[in-house]
């Protein structure tokens, strides 16, 4: 067993000096966060600790190497995340199990684009050792990954296809992961006549029979000075003859024609024919499966299953994926008694877990691939998908949904709290019910905001989602930072985004207390595009309205701004504290040499200013008078409060002046 | 959706793509900018004819793309257009300009630094820098917007020095494109369009301000893209967050020419057809890319009195004819663009899409 786990030194000056003992604390995004730690008791005494001081107190931040942060790994990631999306669909119609043995070629596809992208990556001119170091650590990881996909694939995904008969693709799984026999198989082939005199000419041969490459063994067989010979000559005859199953045959046919040929064999063997050429009759005595012969074959072989799938050719050429279990361990018991001081890697353990049908041990240990779990999530998803093993995890009470489940929600989760990986992370928590979309309303707002267009992909997600929670905590964000910018508009328009009615009113009322302290209006351009948006809080409708008032003003358009001004006066919904600047904006008005104000307005004007304005003052003055010592924290903080009285009277003057004035020309109009 | 869709993952959420210009063939390198990486790049493809064959002949395996050379960026990239045939612009998320030059080799193209433009936008009261969030090239200027809304205008021959700095908003500007060599037309969050002309310094702007359409009046729409019909420059079309396309005739900004419903996921690009008017292409957050064409036939009596189909508002959807290109990606396209009949799209699946014989 490989139980080393990883040890790392902090070296921290502070946790030394106080008896070298720090505390964590886990922080989201799958950090640790240490730092020193001094035992506190309830018997301690109160005193400043002896390292108090001395040392600065440091936070280390501990962050599990993940091969995430490898780009090319990304690609990885992203396809299988379009594929296990494409699965998820279909999912929902039901389709045949040649549609998910095309998803599992596709992972499989994918796994192998990328050893392939790695190992090119490799090779560049511009690569650092520490990147070479980790890119083989990416292909050791994913290349076993795609081994055992492999076989799995053969086991329990294929076999309900074909008529259960396993070595033919057994043997093509052997010779992709061992390729290295292949490439000397075709030097020796493109070397002709002269192959048979290279050392490893037979060694090579060998290897081939046992990987069941009968066909190019007889073609390198041929070419040789000797293929004349009546020795070759026979041995071309048994292998060429040898009956391999093809789709739709009759079993037993093939079985009882099998078994001929390899009786003949036999006899051949044990009548001397190949006496003359023991190379060659050690050729054919691996191919009748004799057992010293493989014997001295497994001692060369790397890893316990390379010949497993050669020795059944010649062995048990219909062995069934059930038969299989009891045919590997006996193979393994075998190579175990041979090579006494082997140990057993990882990989290795797991392929008998396959050939053994030990699913329940296989999903535990690939779990413990250094891969974030890339690979049992997606296979586990695609066997729940599938339905295959439906009966095996039934009778093994595994509860295959809900592991699915508790798989899909971990890998989701991890994706959306690594760095930039929240858009894939998405898709996998979609797939897990309630909990994923609770964990998806708890990330998304984790994510670190960088630029508004970054933040709108956030709120498109969470909206599609129905998810308004995600979406108006992130809009007031970015409207407090705006806030803190100093740009106004910029915080509004976020403010009534996030539909908070306290927020939008907060800032309309900053805007218009400004203007009633200096005379500037700020961010005018966005005061007069609100349209029906302004509705959210009546303090932004007396705002966008009283902007309107300032422009039609400011246009010398003063008949309509009047009217605007009465119906604000009216409106019941100015504040407080803009009453004095909103009276005193009639003056002008009612003071101008042509009359601007009818005399009902007027009127409402005078009832406004003795009925709102007078009393809120004379409610200032309590105050005042109550908190003298404050210097006058009122709503007037400008010129207009120490002439308060003096403005009033102006006011009230002016009134009356444009009443009578007003008064006069309408009764004359009228008559 | 078309037939000949390729994928190819190349391990960046994909900001911009363009096609390198070519006269007389068709384009076979593009630029791609990333956004949202631990490190962004610009970097430049070309098209190889694949080497595996797999033993099928299908057309779109033809080739793939291979990153030639790639230039680091300080943050994400917002803004890339050309310039000339061989200088391309860069707006990044720094509030930065950058220029770089392509050399185009027998084997492997190059990408080199030109030219860095000072801070261009950037937030006043903290004093840190605001992303550039779109870029527009007309001749050798280059018009750049960010969220700090000032809209700024550079000449390529000299990035150190702006030509012309306009304060033009006071919310985030999202995108920008000029109308003709000194009119250019913003658009910001709000879904307020403006428009501004660079002769003029920022007090003497005519305020000319229009609002894009929106099917719920009390929504926020922002404006993300707008586009300018390549012959008829009065048309102007801007796509917004709800998904819908307003088309406004520039001579008449009293109320919108056409308002068209369309995808149902914010509108990342829309573009016309470089050479061909007629076609226009939408991209949207939902991972989708349409084709707008005018119907030719239908169009014929129309044209005689001068009018664009565009612009006959409840009509339009008679005179033009829509289909997908691209459909179903399920991650929102930013950005991508045709050059004859082809089209790339740069989206957040990490994968560049080329789609041949688009028509």
């Amino acid at each position: 067993m490989d139980d080393d786990i990883p040890a790392f030194e902090l070296g921290d000056k502070l946790a030394m000096r106080c008896g070298n003992t720090l505390t964590g604390v886990f922080v989201p995004g799958s950090k640790i966060a240490l730092s020193a730690f001094h035992p506190v008791k309830w018997n301690s005494q109160d005193v400043p600790t002896d390292s108090a001081g001395r040392d600065p107190v440091l936070i280390y931040m501990a962050e599990e190497a993940s091969l995430s942060d490898e780009p090319l790994l990304r690609s990885l990631l992203a396809e299988a995340n379009s594929t296990f999306a494409t699965l998820q669909q279909m999912g929902h119609m039901k389709v045949v199990n040649s549609e998910y043995l095309k998803i599992s070629l596709t992972y499989r596809s994918i796994i192998r684009a990328f050893l392939e992208k790695v190992e090119l990556a490799k090779k560049s001119i511009d690569v650092q050792p520490s990147q070479i170091k980790r890119y083989n650590e990416a292909i050791m990881v994913f290349y076993a990954v795609e081994c055992l996909w492999h076989l799995f694939e053969i086991l329990y995904m294929e076999q309900q296809q074909h008529n259960q008969l396993v070595v033919q693709k057994l043997l093509q799984w052997a010779r992709f992961h061992f390729p290295q026999t292949e490439d000397r198989a075709t030097d020796l082939l493109l070397m002709a006549d002269e192959a048979s005199d290279c050392d490893d000419y037979w060694p090579i041969l060998r290897t081939l029979l046992m990987f069941g490459e009968v066909d190019v063994t007889r073609a390198i067989l041929c070419q040789s000075r000797k293929a004349r010979e009546p020795a070759y000559q026979a041995a071309e005859l048994i292998l060429k003859s040898m009956p391999v199953y093809k789709e739709g045959y009759a079993l037993q046919k093939f079985l009882s024609q099998w078994e001929f040929w390899h009786l003949d064999l036999e006899r051949k063997l044990q009548a001397n024919i190949f006496a003359s050429e023991p190379e060659l009759e050690w050729l054919l005595q691996l191919v009748c499966g004799n057992n010293e012969q493989w014997n001295a074959g497994i001692k060369t072989s790397q890893d316990w299953y390379e010949f497993l799938p050669g020795y059944l050719l010649y062995t048990k050429p219909a062995c069934k994926p059930f038969e299989l279990r009891i045919v590997a361990t006996s193979w393994l018991n075998r190579w175990s008694q041979l090579k006494p001081d082997w140990q057993m890697s990882n990989m290795s353990r797991m392929v008998m877990q396959l050939m053994e049908h030990d699913i329940k041990v296989f999903i535990y240990d690939s779990q413990k691939l250094n891969d974030t779990h890339w690979f049992s999530t997606h296979l586990i998803d695609l066997v729940y998908q599938s339905g295959h093993l439906k009966s095996y995890f039934e009778q093994n009470s595994l509860d295959l949904p809900a592991l699915r489940h508790s798989m899909i929600y971990e890998y989701g989760s991890y994706l959306m709290t690594s760095k930039n990986l929240w858009q894939f992370g998405v898709d996998y928590l979609d797939c897990c019910q309630k909990e994923g979309e609770a964990a998806i309303e708890l990330l998304l707002p984790r994510i670190p905001l960088k630029t508004e267009r970054q933040a709108f992909k956030i709120i498109s997600l969470a909206r599609q989602r129905g998810l308004l929670g995600v979406e108006q905590e992130i809009c007031k964000v970015l409207s407090k930072r705006s806030t803190q910018e100093g740009r106004h508009g910029n915080a509004l328009e976020w403010a009534i985004r996030s539909k908070d009615v306290i927020l939008v009113t907060a800032i309309a009322d900053f805007i218009l207390q400004h203007y009633s302290n200096t005379g500037i209006m700020l961010c005018p351009d966005v005061l007069a595009s609100f349209g029906a948006r302004m509705f959210i809080s009546p303090r932004l409708v007396f705002l966008a309205k009283y902007y309107e008032f300032y422009e039609l003003y400011r246009k010398r358009e003063f008949l309509s701004a009047a009217d605007l001004l009465v119906n604000l006066l009216d409106s019941k919904i100015t504040p407080d504290y803009f009453w004095p600047s909103l009276l005193i904006d009639a003056v002008p008005m009612l003071e101008s040499k042509d009359p601007k104000i009818f005399s009902q307005e007027t009127v409402a004007i005078l009832r406004h200013l003795e009925t709102e304005l007078v009393p809120l003052i004379e409610r200032n003055k309590r105050k005042t008078a109550t908190f003298s010592n404050q210097s006058s924290k009122t709503v007037f903080k400008d010129f207009r409060v120490e002439n308060i009285e003096e403005i009033l009277n102006l006011m009230r003057l002016a009134c009356a002046r444009n009443l009578s004035r007003a008064l006069i020309i309408e009764k004359t109009l009228s008559l | 959706m078309a037939a000949n869709v390729s994928i190819h993952y190349v391990s960046e959420k994909i900001s911009k793509v363009r096609w390198v210009p070519e006269q007389l063939q068709e384009s076979e390198r593009f630029i791609s900018g990333s956004w949202d990486m631990s490190k962004n790049f610009v970097r430049i493809w070309r098209l190889q004819s694949n080497q595996h064959q797999f033993g099928n002949t299908d057309a779109s395996l033809d080739f793939t793309p291979r990153c030639n050379d790639k230039i680091a960026m300080q943050d994400e990239v917002n803004g890339l257009e050309f310039v000339d045939h061989n200088t391309l612009a860069v707006g990044c998320a720094d509030g930065h300009l950058s220029l770089f030059n392509l050399q185009r080799a027998v084997e492997e193209d190059k990408l080199q630094f030109q030219a860095r433009s000072e801070r261009l936008h950037s937030l006043k009261r903290s004093d840190s820098s605001a992303p550039c969030t779109a870029i527009a090239a007309y001749g050798s200027d280059v018009a750049t917007v960010g969220e700090d809304g000032v809209l700024n205008v550079l000449s390529a021959n000299n990035l150190k020095q702006v030509k012309r700095s306009i304060d033009a908003d006071s919310i985030s500007l999202f995108a920008v494109t000029y109308v003709n060599q000194h009119e250019l037309v913003t658009a910001n969050r709000m879904g307020v369009l403006r428009m501004f002309d660079t002769r003029l310094s920022s007090e003497a702007q005519p305020k000319i301000a229009f609002m894009a359409a929106c099917e719920d009046d009390k929504a926020s729409n922002f404006v993300s893209a707008i586009t300018v019909h390549p012959m008829q420059q009065h048309i102007l079309m801007c796509g917004s967050e709800e998904g819908t396309v307003t088309v406004w005739d520039l001579r008449n900004l009293a109320y919108p020419a056409s308002y068209l419903t369309a995808h149902n996921s914010p509108i990342n690009d829309i573009r016309f057809h470089s050479k061909d008017p007629s076609k226009l292409f939408t991209a949207a957050e939902g991972g989708e890319v349409w084709l707008w064409s005018e119907n030719k036939a239908l169009n014929e009596s129309n044209q005689k009195d001068g009018n664009s189909a565009w612009l006959s508002g409840e009509r339009v959807r008679t005179l033009i004819d829509l289909g997908g290109v691209l459909t179903n990606t399920r991650k929102a396209i930013n950005s991508f663009d045709v050059h004859g009949s082809r089209l790339v799209c740069g989206s957040d699946t990490e994968a560049v899409y080329i789609v041949d014989d688009i028509f």
